[in-house]
């Protein structure tokens, strides 16, 4: 007993150093972000205003696009990703010819590592055109009155063109999660599913209910990914200081935000501490996001108990 | 004589194992019709032929023929779907979904196959079903809970209520004791002997002694072969072939 015990204790420095990391990056970015906190307020987080001034008493920082765009990107992902990932892990699952499931699982998952740099610049040579010419300009020539699409895609670079690249680089990690609750499902379930009459589809809908908490935590994980990415982003959502549901307007996300200002905030005196308290929402989202899923999953399990 | 199931030089076989080897069977209309032997016979392989499940399993190949009431369901116009309709199965683990509640478990089949026209009609499915499988006065007020409060047996008896509202005409029964203690299991051998006189029920067993308490009619399969069929009072009685004196008697598996 006394070995388990002593091994026990030997796994303890690395919990604590987890739990004291976490709790120092707080830390750092609340007493960073205080100044600008203490300044602005809550408006630092309401208002949508950009103005660096070399003058200290003319600075005004509001980050509410911002905001803005890293939910609105971050949810057409997830919108696209979701639907992608369930298709991609139920084919490679049922339907994919056994030579050939695991090159698609590999493939998958080398999508997954790929640097993001390398999505980025994809995104904006071809994405981003290729969205322009054979969606956005259809879209906004015959559909312009919806709100939705009423802005002129003259660039291209847009909420929709980020949406879609986050997309594409977090569909690999929900399906990875799917993919396998998938496959795990047991046999015994697939042959009462099949001995009613169900056909391949019905079956199908019936097995992914059972895995729904699976599909749970993969949109939660591709929600994190998606509002927390930065480089492939800021190449492609125009870095502008929107706030507007049209989807073809430029925007920004926090995270692209922080990236493209970081460079020279120290120039201004308050633009350092307004970038820290936007990372600081960023926890705040992310925490956010994990609470509701905990309750679902909660929920879930109180009801179901597999 | 008018047969539920018959089996025509039946063979199967997983990739390069041939399981079943030319079994040649008739199953009776209604009644308790037991397919014993031990295990790794292929009993559980020959009842998947009988609704087409085991084609789920990929490589395993069906050659021969299973008749349904004289139609042979392996013949290339026959729809396995509309089989699975008309043939029901309970499992050797009690598996209702755990993510349907025990009303929407009995009514799963009868939804997706489109068996009812109403809400009511479907209310009055399920509480039969229900009460057919011996549950409803255990479960009917909380039809909204899902099923896994409740014990192996119950279990098992929500899976044959599920099977029996589609109101199938024959009735596959995968060791369905197996997972279940000796009180779920005694319930269920009671239910069996009560809806026998509705359905024609396959039941496979490794247990001799199930077989005799609920069986009219025994086969003994032994190495995928068929080894001796009839009546079961006579086959546990008066058995025509050594292995099967040796396999009641409890001297073989």
């Amino acid at each position: 007993m006394r070995k388990v015990e002593s091994f026990k204790v030997a796994t303890y420095p690395a919990v604590i150093i987890v739990f004291l990391l976490f709790a120092g990056m707080l830390f750092v970015y609340f007493t960073n972000a205080l100044p600008a906190l203490h300044r602005y307020g809550l408006d630092l987080y309401l208002e949508n205003v950009w103005r660096a001034a070399e003058e200290p008493s003319e600075e005004v920082y509001g980050i509410a696009a911002a905001i803005w765009g890293s939910i609105y990107t971050s949810i057409i992902a997830i919108l696209i990703a979701l639907p992608l990932s369930v298709a991609y892990s139920v084919f490679v699952v049922d339907y994919a010819p056994k030579r050939l499931k695991n090159a698609f699982i590999i493939l998958s998952d080398i999508m997954a590592g790929l640097p993001t740099i390398i999505y980025g610049i994809w995104g904006a040579f071809f994405l981003v055109p290729f969205l322009r010419d054979w969606i956005m300009k259809p879209l906004y020539d015959h559909l312009s009155f919806i709100p939705l699409f009423s802005y002129p895609p003259v660039g291209g670079y847009s909420y929709l063109s980020a949406g879609v690249l986050l997309a594409i680089m977090v569909t690999p990690f929900a399906s990875a999660i799917i993919r396998e609750a998938y496959n795990m499902v047991p046999f015994t379930y697939r042959e009462a599913i099949y001995s009613l009459g169900a056909t391949r589809y019905e079956a199908t809908k019936i097995l992914l209910g059972y895995i729904k908490p699976a599909i749970i935590s993969g949109t939660i994980l591709a929600f994190g990914r998606a509002v927390g990415e930065t480089v492939a982003v800021s190449l492609v959502i125009g870095n502008t200081f929107n706030l507007t549901t049209a989807l073809f307007a430029p925007g920004y996300t926090v995270s692209s935000l922080i990236a493209n200002q970081f460079g020279n905030a120290f120039i201004y005196e308050y633009m350092t501490s307004t970038l820290f308290a936007a990372g600081l929402i960023l926890f705040v989202i992310g925490l956010a996001v994990n609470v509701v899923g905990l309750k679902m999953l909660k929920r879930w399990e109180r009801d179901v108990n597999i | 004589m008018n047969f539920a199931i018959e089996t025509v030089n039946l063979n199967v076989y997983y990739g390069q194992n041939h399981v079943i080897k030319g079994v040649d069977l008739k199953i009776p209309n209604r009644g308790v019709f037991a397919l014993m032997g031990p295990s790794g016979c292929g009993k559980s392989t020959m009842l998947r032929t009988f609704n087409r499940l085991i084609e789920l399993n990929e490589g395993a190949r069906v050659d021969g023929e299973v008749r349904l009431f004289g139609e042979n369901i392996y013949s290339g116009d026959v729809d396995p779907i509309e089989v699975r309709k008309r043939v029901g199965m309970v499992f050797q683990y009690p598996n209702p979904f755990p993510h349907l509640t025990i009303y929407d478990n009995v009514a799963i089949g009868l939804k997706l196959n489109g068996l009812v026209k109403s809400k009511e009609e479907l209310d009055e499915r399920v509480e039969w079903a229900l009460k057919k499988a011996a549950l409803w006065d255990e479960v009917k007020d909380r039809l909204n809970d899902y099923p896994g409060n409740l014990s192996g047996g119950q279990r098992q008896r929500l899976v044959i209520a599920r099977a029996l509202a589609m109101k199938p005409e024959v009735l596959l029964m995968d060791e369905p004791t197996a997972n279940i203690d000796p009180v779920g299991t005694a319930k269920i051998e009671e239910l069996l002997l009560e809806l026998k006189e509705d359905y024609t029920i396959v039941l496979v067993t490794h247990s001799p002694a199930q077989a005799a308490r609920v069986a009219d009619h025994v086969a003994f399969l032994y190495l995928g072969e068929l080894i001796e069929v009839g009546p079961a009072r006579k086959v546990f009685e008066n058995p025509e072939h050594e292995l099967t004196e040796k396999y009641v008697t409890g001297a073989l598996g």
